[in-house]
């Protein structure tokens, strides 16, 4: 090929064949053509390439995803519609009658006056006698609407999931500190940290390390976040604290809260105590002066707590004095020959309790027995199965009208169920352990609380992809919102109706947890390697 | 200009019929028109997408947006036209918000040899390489390159549409396509090449 002028270029060759060349420039190369042997070889080897091409590229090889070529089977929009509208009204009606005014109505009796959000919200005791129709609202309904308004805002950020999380980590936290703990003493311990007797800290006291002994006086708020805790001193604020162990020995002027492993009151405590732990311990020299809230397993209350007892505890003893209401719901409940409560006792447990002889009672106590299983008899358990089902419903639409293609993408994935339900299970044992880790270095406070919402969120929605895809099934796959609107509605009462079904509801439902939330995990991966994938 | 891949065959007559029943809200009519082109649409995203999941996802997405957008398609134009161009509009943003297109690549035609190529040697890799290898080099590709190729032997579609779609010159398509050609040439001798490479090898052993 030395004599390159007088042949025409390859591009020109393939413009030619593919016909894109003017009429002028074509004549000129098919007169060219005629005489040149050289190029009507290219021509016809590019030609040729075409015809290997256009084979090669529709060759089907590869069989099609069986959900992809199914077609929607029959009309589905207008019940669908219908049950939609219908559905959404009793949810909507229900969702404000069941949950909301009373709730509201109680918060507003309480007389929430001080403090700030959060300290309303989680540390009040008064708010957690709103506790059964709070259990029930922790299906996350608002909690996880908020999680997915704050995700779906923050979506373009995802890559930069860890500083988000802490900063999430770090409002909150700001949002519970009270504003007199603007000025505070930090200390990190190295590795221990200990504050003498004798020492006083005169603002708020910060402490993270091994082990935290607070011999010493602090003239604020103890926040601690540390294995190991002893306080021995006088503490005249709050006590705040999260870790494994803690004991607190000297008097506190303000509340304890506390989220740890095992906690013991040695001490007076002022005001009121709030634990959420494995262990409790109330010791017989302690006092609480306002009311005691747990979410405990084992408890032993020895002491005297002047205002109400709220219990949600595994194995509860009690000894000890109770000045006001108890409201005890566990497994286990034993009144000891010493205890005596000066208020009504309402208990709610699978077991009879166990009363000794001497304990003095005000009033005898209102025993509710919940039957292993689900009282099939009662018609308040279909009532409240309906609720819990306009709950999820409400919940799915939003995910449905906010992310429709993110939506679409997670009950797709959820025909992988294999994939979907390993990594579901995964991600269920997982996280709350990667989430707890995270959670005891003050680092990783935030990393940790951003992590437990989203797997709570992540927790609840796995029932919306699942729900979609069986109704999927169920429906066949019409576009449009009114049908996506019918196979939800559908989907998710029929997983309602077998999480009903006895023995094998639990499975069932734990089935449709890490199976719905592996196919979200997956779709979310999915989506941020659309979105951002490396170069 | 309109034989473009579908799973089923259907008359003009057929489809502009099913169309409006489409958009009269016929949910039945959808699923008609769906089963005639989901498999079709499914194959091209599969071919210029790099994985399975994002084509699959991608297919997904398509129908919805075709739902969607149903009522601005003009009915004197072929529909697979104006399909494929939804779903070749869906795979090219898909494949620009991740960064990797090659934004570099401009009109010259520095990277393209001046002399011919020998055209015994273009046959003979047509020869030696099957619809699958011809695929997996393809995959090798750039994006603009492997979506040129789709758009162009796959989807049919004009130099106008792709240069639309892909936002370049018409002019430049043609040196697009013969680019991409070269391009898949190279990663097929190279392959080629490996693969003797390793049969003298395992002979040896």
């Amino acid at each position: 090929m030395t004599e390159i002028a007088n042949h025409f270029d390859e591009v020109t060759a393939l413009l030619y064949l593919e016909q894109q060349l003017d009429p002028g420039r074509a004549g000129e190369v098919s007169a060219h053509l005629a005489s040149c042997p050289a190029c009507r070889g290219l021509l016809r080897a590019l030609e040729s390439e075409s015809l290997w091409l256009r084979t090669a590229l529709a060759a089907e090889e590869e069989a099609v995803p069986a959900y992809l070529t199914a077609a929607p089977q029959r009309s589905e929009t207008h019940w669908g519609w219908i049950a939609a509208f219908v559905l959404a009204t009793g949810g909507l009606y229900t969702l404000w009658s069941g949950f909301i005014q009373p709730w509201y109505a109680e918060a507003s009796q309480a007389g929430f006056t001080q403090g700030n959000l959060l300290t309303m919200l989680f540390f009040s005791s008064a708010f957690w006698k709103g506790w059964d129709s709070m259990r029930t609202l922790l299906e996350f309904l608002p909690l996880a609407t908020l999680g997915a308004i704050g995700i779906w805002a923050l979506r373009k950020q995802w890559r930069h999931f860890t500083p988000i999380a802490f900063v999430i980590g770090a409002l909150i936290f700001a949002l519970a500190l009270p504003p007199s703990a603007v000025a505070a003493e930090i200390h990190h311990g190295d590795p221990s940290y200990t504050l003498p007797a004798g020492q006083e800290v005169k603002t708020d006291l910060i402490v993270a390390g091994e082990r935290t002994r607070i011999d010493g006086d602090v003239d604020g708020d103890l926040i601690v976040f540390s294995p190991s805790v002893t306080v021995n001193g006088h503490i005249k604020g709050d006590i705040l604290g999260f870790g494994q162990e803690i004991q607190v020995n000297g008097p506190v002027d303000g509340n304890v809260r506390v989220w740890c492993q095992s906690l013991t009151i040695n001490s007076a405590v002022a005001k009121n105590a709030m634990t959420w732990s494995g262990r409790t311990e109330l010791a017989e020299k302690a006092t609480v002066g306002g009311t005691l809230t747990m979410f405990s397993g084992a408890s032993e209350l020895d002491g005297r707590v002047a205002g109400d007892l709220l219990a949600y505890a595994g194995d509860l003893d009690l000894n000890g004095t109770l000045g006001s209401d108890a409201n005890i719901r566990g497994d286990r409940l034993t009144i000891g020959s010493t205890a005596q409560i000066l208020g009504h006792t309402k208990y709610r447990g699978r077991r009879q309790p166990h009363i000794d002889e001497g304990a003095k009672l005000a009033s005898p106590i209102d025993v509710t027995l919940i039957k292993r299983g689900p009282n099939y008899g009662q018609i308040a358990y279909y009532w409240h199965a309906v609720l819990l089902w306009g709950a999820s419903f409400l919940f799915g639409l939003l995910l449905l009208f906010l992310f429709p293609a993110f939506f679409a993408r997670a009950v797709n994935t959820a025909n992988k169920a294999g994939v979907s339900i390993g990594l579901g299970i995964l991600l269920l044992f997982a996280t709350p352990i990667a989430a707890f880790i995270a959670c005891i270095t003050i680092v990783g406070l935030g990393v940790g609380i951003a992590t437990l919402l989203a797997y709570a969120i992540a927790v609840y929605a796995a029932q919306i992809f699942v729900a979609s895809w069986l109704g999927e099934k169920m429906l066949g796959i019409g576009s449009g919102v009114g049908p996506a609107i019918g196979r939800l509605a559908i989907g998710l009462a029929i997983l309602r109706v077998l999480r009903m079904v006895p023995y094998a509801g639990p499975i069932i439902g734990l089935l449709i947890v890490v199976w719905g939330m592996g196919a979200l995990a997956l779709a979310i991966h999915r989506s941020i390697r659309t979105e951002a994938a490396p170069a | 200009m309109d034989e473009r891949k579908t799973t089923g065959t259907m008359s003009e007559a057929d489809l502009a019929r099913l169309l409006s029943q489409v958009r009269a809200g016929d949910s039945d009519a959808w699923g008609e028109l769906y089963r005639q082109y989901a498999a079709a649409i499914f194959r091209f995203c599969r071919r210029v997408l790099p994985a399975r999941e994002d084509a699959e996802d991608a297919t997904t997405e398509i129908f919805m947006k075709v739902r969607q957008k149903l009522g601005t398609y003009d009915s004197s134009r072929p529909f697979t036209a104006w399909l494929y161009k939804v779903a070749s509009n869906h795979c090219w943003d898909t494949l620009r918000r991740r960064r990797i297109r090659q934004d570099l690549e401009t009109g010259d035609l520095d990277t393209l040899p001046l002399e011919h190529p020998d055209p015994s040697q273009i046959e003979r890799l047509q020869a030696e390489h099957t619809s699958k290898e011809v695929r997996t080099g393809l995959a090798k590709l750039p994006d603009r390159a492997r979506m040129a190729l789709a758009l162009r032997y796959y989807a049919d579609m004009s130099y106008d549409e792709i240069a639309d779609t892909l936002g370049v010159r018409r002019a430049f398509v043609g040196v697009l396509l013969l680019r991409a050609r070269h391009q898949l040439r190279d990663a097929l001798t190279q392959s080629g090449a490996f693969s003797a490479l390793k049969a003298s090898a395992g002979g040896k052993s």
